[in-house]
């Protein structure tokens, strides 16, 4: 029996088709929607509109698309022979901004997706607005980021060899006083404890100290049995060395190296999605991916009580919005001014030919920016985008991330509750 | 019939072929549910609604303000089996006031340049009038921009609920956001007076209108005046404008300025190529230090 459901209030839609067995679901088929041809838009441009065109990917995670544009162009340099430098201050800026939007995508996620979701699922009541809250941090969290970016969404405020702006202190101050208000409003609403004793926890046994709207979260959950559904396959991959994320695969309990070269897209029949694997296997990208990658103490307790559970995939991104908070805090305490906002100065400023890959990680995991540059112009751009990793209908041995966390549920109702704790962008799949 | 909730006018957000930036940068808006505290939200992509998208995709919602996002193509984009167009039209013949938000919506964007001859705006395909704007011209209210400015957006929506007359060009813009340039209020005006530009990007001296290819001086819009996110703007920034909120847009090459032997080729709107020759053949005459130094010495 195949049951079609179109899932909204996602980024975009995305359409289910569910094959039950014996009354639970054996196979889901996901389709998305239309192709917006952003790849191919691209060619024939000026190697610096990607700056300008990539953002519009994505409503959500488009500062994201613009760190991995201008990372190509930048390692584009380095292979042409002639590698730019970049201040401590254009980078920590740079990293600033890329932090602000993924709390913003953390936040809106939490409020708007898992919180109201859980509620139906579960039958409860709150009678609560959950997206005012969502709408609180992540307005201000963004203005934070549009003192140096100019504007959220759509900045293109990151130049090959920096920054276009020049802050100030008085600039600083502001972009500091949000965030303050940003991590109170974690503090009092969020966990309900203050962010540094939040941070202080790192086992599985202590989490019930966590209190807000994530304890609450955390209890239903695991009343529920969610800390025993929702299993993958238990891989996980990350490429993007941005903020304190390192590049590496997690599989068991080994973390090793990995190489974007290694990535490989393939076409998949009846979609206009493609799947991605690494070395032809599948992997998990996101925040739990990061976190196993680079043995978040908390996740990794958590990881060994309950493996790749809906309980530890939400929880990990939550986990995150604080490290991003506490991350964040730390640059701008040492941010100086007296550096370069920009080392390439001057007019004249020609790209060089040459082919580069920019990777970041988003907020829904490892973004790949491949840019070619022939004769001044692009020839050709490849966007890898994180939602590809995860929500792919897999291969023959096995099926795809998502997928496999949706088999052997009961109800498409509890299987889309599965589907939607990946954070799933339809918009950025079928950019 | 269902009987109805209230007697607040029904605002329904529908999207089309989109990267959803438009109801991302109105979810910045720090007043948002006092505003939409107007209005009954039938539909909207993120925030929680009555209704669903099956509901929505069926025709049967009611609306009295729709607001549109993403650019339109006739067929071959589909939710649920159902053509995207067809229900758009419903929606836009039951509605007593269209908003397009964003200029995928107003003009055709972005994803327009992906298959120009099929993707348009809903109303205008460029500048060019498609054939449903005779049908839709009397209720159609304008907003371009990539994205939307969330405050541009809430000040249509309360001039609506409170009867009021927007003022709008021949484009359908309002003409309180639209008749000024993005130029109007930046930063760095004092470099444009004088002509001079800056020496590069990461300076906050020099106007970006001579090479960086800032189109802030004819491009119609109030990011100078109503900041982005309530503190900044592009130029500010130090980044140009990349006159998103025109039909051309994007155009290309958009981090240089397109010149005549030196001279920018788009001229500040409405300003004759002379008088601008005059004007900088003056300005630049003069050697004023100040605008030669930097503003802050963080070395000294």
């Amino acid at each position: 029996m195949i049951v079609k459901k179109l899932i909204e209030k996602i980024e975009g839609e995305a359409e289910l088709d569910f094959s039950f067995s014996e009354g639970r679901i054996e196979d889901v088929r996901i389709n998305f929607g239309f192709y917006r041809g952003i790849e191919e838009i691209l060619v024939g441009k000026a190697p610096r509109d990607a700056l300008v065109i990539t953002p519009r990917v994505c409503g959500i995670c488009n500062h994201a698309h613009l760190i991995a544009a201008v990372r190509a162009i930048e390692n584009g340099y380095e292979n042409a022979g002639t590698p730019i430098e970049i201040s401590n201050k254009a980078k920590s800026i740079r990293e600033f901004t890329l932090a602000c939007e993924l709390i913003q995508n953390h936040t809106k996620w939490f409020y708007m997706t898992i919180l109201p979701q859980l509620e139906k699922l579960l039958g409860i009541q709150s009678g609560e607005n959950h997206a005012l809250k969502a709408s609180y941090l992540s307005s201000t969290i963004t203005k934070a980021l549009a003192i140096f970016a100019g504007q959220w969404p759509h900045s293109s405020y990151a130049v090959p060899g920096g920054v276009a702006c020049d802050p100030t202190y008085v600039d600083v101050m502001q972009a500091e006083s949000l965030l303050d208000e940003s991590i109170r409003f974690f503090e009092q609403m969020i966990a309900g404890l203050p962010l540094e004793e939040y941070l202080e926890i790192e086992s599985a046994s202590s989490l019930h100290r966590i209190g807000g709207d994530l304890g609450n979260v955390l209890h239903q959950m695991g009343v529920n049995g969610m800390s025993q559904m929702g299993y993958s396959h238990d891989r996980f991959i990350a490429f993007g060395e941005c903020l304190f994320f390192k590049p590496g695969k997690s599989l068991a309990t080994t973390v090793s190296n990995v190489d974007a070269r290694y990535v490989e897209e393939a076409r998949q029949e009846g979609s206009t999605a493609k799947a991605v694997s690494y070395k032809q296997r599948l992997y998990e990208v996101g925040p739990l991916a990061r976190a196993m990658v680079g043995k978040e103490p908390i996740i990794k307790s958590l990881h060994k009580r309950y493996k790749d559970s809906l309980l530890t995939r939400v929880f990990a991104r939550i986990h995150e919005i604080a490290l991003l908070l506490a991350y964040n805090k730390k640059l701008l305490r040492n941010l100086t001014l007296d550096e370069p906002s920009c080392t390439i100065i001057g007019h004249d400023i020609k790209v060089p030919d040459a082919t580069g890959t920019g990777v970041v990680e988003a907020a829904r995991g490892s973004l790949i920016h491949r840019t070619t540059i022939t004769e001044g112009v692009i020839e050709k751009y490849e966007i890898i985008v994180p939602t590809q990793w995860n929500l792919s209908h897999g291969n023959e041995e096995e099926k795809g991330v998502a997928v496999e966390a949706m088999v052997g549920s009961a109800t498409t109702e509890e299987a889309s509750f599965i589907f939607r704790t990946f954070d799933v962008c339809s918009v950025c799949t079928t950019q | 019939m269902e009987k109805r909730q209230s007697e607040k006018p029904r605002l329904l957000w529908l999207q089309s072929i989109t990267c959803n930036g438009n109801s991302h940068s109105f979810l910045n808006h720090p007043d948002l549910f006092s505003i939409l505290s107007h209005f009954e939200l039938i539909y909207h992509p993120v925030l929680e609604t009555k209704h669903t998208i099956e509901d929505l995709i069926s025709g049967s919602l009611a609306c009295d303000i729709l607001i549109l996002e993403g650019s339109f193509r006739e067929r071959g984009f589909m939710k649920g089996g159902i053509e995207v167009a067809s229900y758009i039209e419903q929606y836009a013949q039951k509605a007593k006031h269209i908003v397009t938000a964003g200029t995928c919506a107003t003009f055709g964007g972005m994803f327009k340049q992906y298959d120009p001859k099929n993707i348009s705006g809903f109303c205008f395909d460029g500048e060019e009038e498609t054939k449903r704007y005779e049908s839709y011209a009397s209720k159609l209210i304008s907003l371009p921009g990539c994205p939307i400015h969330p405050r541009w957006l809430s000040y249509v929506l309360l001039m609506l609920v409170k009867g009021k007359t927007i003022p709008i060009d021949k484009l359908h813009r309002p003409q309180e956001l639209y008749n000024i340039t993005v130029h109007t209020g930046c930063s760095r005006n004092e470099y444009f007076e004088w002509k001079i530009d800056t020496k590069g990007f990461g300076l906050k001296e020099g106007c970006l209108f001579y090479e960086q290819g800032c189109q802030g001086p004819y491009t119609g819009g109030s990011c100078n005046k109503i900041l982005w996110n309530d503190i900044s703007s592009k130029t500010i920034a130090g980044t140009p404008c990349f006159g998103c909120t025109e039909p051309a847009f994007p155009e290309t090459a958009l981090f240089s300025t397109k010149t005549h032997m030196g001279i920018p080729a788009s001229m500040p709107l409405g300003v004759p190529r002379r008088a601008y020759l005059t004007v900088t053949g003056i300005a630049k005459t003069f050697r004023i230090k100040r605008f030669e130094e930097r503003i802050i010495d963080y070395d000294r």
